[in-house]
């Protein structure tokens, strides 16, 4: 069933949990509402459950006006977050529990076999508080599928979980939600969860959708500082936007001083008969990097801010809205450019030949290596951003990548995105 | 549905049953602990206090009592033990009737508790908000006058002549009551409504008060539950709210049921020799008759009778598994 909301409401006295929002969750998609605690996600779902009634707005479910259908005439179920299983009734009764209230007579073959599904068949006569966290989670789950719901709701369904058996229940819950077609509605402040499941992310920030999306978009094209940073980790550093539109101009000079460090490091003169080999437009090694100026249509070039670094990026992945007295991209705007960190690639200055030539550089030193197991994270110093977060893959690592060492940071101008400068850079990153 | 596969491996088990070491062997270090041997005597000394004060004021009492109730004699003559088990039939023929009259008063009054706190208790425990703390003071409040004081008050309020009876009467409650054989001649005092409304009155703070405690631990999200899962709101009370608080209405029963069998004020003082309960009787053969085997055996007969129907409650009580 298609959920419609339009201009939905809430407001507590003088709080606005919820500002008045438009969303439309497919029939049959894993839709997840992404966002910190009191963002108004829980609400959002609760006016869907019926346990909660909007201030302003409407619901539909398909055709039907549900805003003020009572929660038990309405064909929408909700696991919640700590279960909310009967204490009093065992498993089998509280699985039973919806079909008795709609009076069906004989329950006990589709409880078993729901109580099969979720491999607790033989828990049927016990009590909720005999269970362990995860087996009272799939007995919620069980309870409201057992009633063929139109659309589930999922209040951060697996928060009480360990994290091993959270990653199993995700792809059990995102199998289930294929099987059976149903809309399932999902509600987390786990960015990772609700990019393993979902099919879509509605990303929440104080009672508003901020961008939506499906995960991968969301994830690679964030419209927001809030997105970029609480959706995984985004290096965001200011700069200053110097050609929106494809205007050439060499950027010798910028990228000089930008690698002036690398020079203390590397043997620049050992590297400059290869260089030299491209159109270099001035005769330093560094500028090298130069001959990938030729402008490419559609790219927009910036300079970063504190250091005469010139990066580029698609025009489409500025995110730079027209303000009064000032239209979106254009010259002189100040932007925030922002890198995931698991785009830059890090090489020692020896090798910074290797770097191609229409990639994004920088140049600067290693702070902080940390072994991850999957991965290494270094923390570099640069002149675009004192705290430079890098993943490198743990497969085959230069073993000169240490604390202290000077590195050249390279990355795809297609992975380079710009937001806003006037919103806070760190917001979304308190991770909860 | 049926499509569906069995969700796969599933690697935590149930909680296993608890093992044998439970709290009774629970005095003190096991062994092979390095703990100082007097530090095993600790649970002992903790519960000395306690221990003393009940074999001081209770256990001696009723062993007291106990021997007193078979003896024989009189007052002039001394009385010795005489195993005189025909004390206890006695009483029973004299005043069966207290007996009946009792339970029966304390059946109405914790009957009438109930009906009256737990409404009251489910508005507090759901519905109070901040508001919560003040009923509940307003709830133990008249527990700072004592009980006599209180049930004094009383009288002056069902006074013959006073407002209450006046309203009734006009009202045409009095008829009522007085057809159903609970008042006559146009008066509240010295009837068993009277008793009965003393009784609910002085014991509701112990109905409220774990109902209130038993309700206000219900996690709020069973009713989203209930109510999610098609239960109106009706049956979510019928099936959720009041089997889970059990508890409190059996222990709130069991707090009013049980004084009030026992009591004697209220129907010393706001009923007439008409609505004597057992426990009047009681007192008057201990301090007015002087026989103190018979008020003993009498003493034992009422704990004996109260053990007994609260031992048939609380099993069938207990069969809907308190939680």
């Amino acid at each position: 069933m298609t959920i419609t909301l339009s201009g939905i409401s809430k407001t507590f006295g003088d709080i606005t949990a919820v500002h008045p929002l438009d969303l439309t969750v497919p029939e049959g998609s894993f839709f997840a509402l992404l966002g910190a605690s009191g963002c108004g996600k829980t609400t959002t779902l609760r006016m869907l459950a019926g346990l909660e009634e909007p201030t302003g707005g409407t619901i539909l479910l398909g055709d039907d006006d549900i805003t003020h259908l009572p929660p038990h005439k309405r064909p929408v179920n909700t696991v919640f977050q700590n279960y909310a299983l009967f204490p009093h009734l065992d498993i089998a009764e509280n699985v039973a529990f919806g079909l008795r209230r709609r009076g069906v007579k004989s329950v006990r073959e589709q409880v078993a076999e729901m109580l099969d599904l979720v491999q607790l068949g033989d828990l049927a006569r016990r009590k909720p508080r005999q269970l362990s966290g995860g087996q009272q989670q799939r007995v919620a789950l069980a309870r409201a599928l057992i009633n063929r719901p139109r659309v589930l709701l999922l209040d951060e369904p697996l928060g009480a979980l360990d994290l091993k058996l959270r990653r199993q229940m995700q792809l059990e819950l995102k199998r289930i939600q294929t099987e059976v077609g149903i809309t399932f509605v999902h509600v987390t402040h786990d960015q990772e969860e609700a990019m393993t499941m979902a099919d879509s992310v509605a990303v929440m920030h104080r009672g508003r959708v901020i961008q939506l999306g499906p995960p991968a978009e969301l994830y690679e094209n964030p419209r927001s500082t809030f997105v970029a940073n609480f959706l995984g980790t985004s290096n965001l550093f200011e700069a200053e936007i110097l050609s929106p539109q494809s205007t050439l101009g060499p950027r010798a000079e910028a990228a000089e001083k930008g690698l002036k460090p690398v020079e203390a490091g590397m043997s620049a003169e050992g590297e400059t008969p290869e260089r030299a080999e491209t159109p270099a437009v001035a005769g330093t090694a560094e500028v090298s990097e130069g001959t990938s100026a030729a402008e490419v249509p559609g790219e927009t070039r910036v300079k970063v801010a504190g250091a005469d670094v010139t990066l580029r990026l698609p025009t489409s992945r500025c995110a730079v809205e027209s303000v009064e007295g000032a239209e979106g991209v254009e010259e002189g705007r100040k932007i925030l450019v922002g890198v995931r960190p698991e785009k830059i690639a890090l090489l020692h200055p020896g090798e910074a030949e290797a770097v191609p030539a229409t990639d994004n550089q920088l140049t600067g030193r290693i702070k902080d290596a940390g072994y991850l197991g999957v991965s290494w994270q270094y923390l570099v110093e640069t002149p675009a951003c004192s705290d430079l977060t890098v993943y490198e893959q743990n497969v085959e690592r230069d073993t000169r990548l240490t604390a202290g060492a000077d590195v050249v940071l390279h990355w795809r101008p297609a992975h380079t995105f710009a937001l806003d400068a006037a919103q806070d850079a760190a917001a979304g990153e308190e991770v909860l | 549905m049926t499509a569906l596969a069995p969700l796969a491996g599933t690697p935590e088990t149930p909680p296993a049953p608890e093992s044998g070491a439970g709290p009774g062997d629970g005095a003190g270090p096991g062994p092979g602990s390095s703990g100082r041997p007097g530090r095993r005597l600790t649970p002992y000394w903790l519960l000395l206090p306690a221990g003393l004060w009940l074999a001081v004021f209770f256990v001696a009492p009723l062993f007291y009592q106990a021997s007193t109730s078979v003896q024989s004699g009189s007052l002039e003559e001394g009385f010795r033990v005489t195993w005189q088990f025909s004390n206890y039939s006695d009483a029973l023929a004299a005043y069966g009737e207290h007996f009946l009259r009792s339970f029966g008063y304390a059946a109405t009054a914790t009957v009438l508790c109930l009906v009256i706190g737990y409404p009251l208790a489910y508005m507090i425990a759901f519905r109070a908000g901040r508001w919560r703390n003040l009923v509940l003071v307003m709830v133990i409040a008249p527990f700072f006058t004592s009980f006599l004081i209180r049930t004094l008050a009383w009288k002056t309020i069902l006074s013959d002549g006073g407002p209450v009876v006046g309203a009734l009467s006009s009202l045409h409650v009095l008829d009522v009551t007085s057809w159903l054989g609970l008042t006559g001649d146009e008066r509240l005092l010295a009837t068993p409504l009277a008793v009965v409304c003393g009784l609910t009155y002085n014991f509701l703070p112990f109905m409220i008060l774990p109902l209130y405690s038993s309700l206000e631990r219900i996690d709020t999200s069973l009713h989203e539950a209930a109510r999610d899962l098609y239960a109106t709101p009706a049956t979510t009370f019928r099936k959720v709210t009041f089997p889970l608080s059990l508890p409190g209405v059996v222990a709130g029963t069991l707090l009013t049921f049980i004084p009030a069998s026992g009591d004697y004020i209220n129907a010393q003082l706001l009923g007439s020799p008409n609505e004597q309960m057992v426990g009047n009787a009681i007192q008057k053969q201990f301090l007015n008759v002087l026989d103190y085997p018979t008020a003993a055996a009498m003493s034992f007969l009422l704990m004996a009778l109260i053990l007994i129907m609260v031992s048939v409650y609380m099993r069938k009580a207990g069969t809907e598994e308190l939680v």
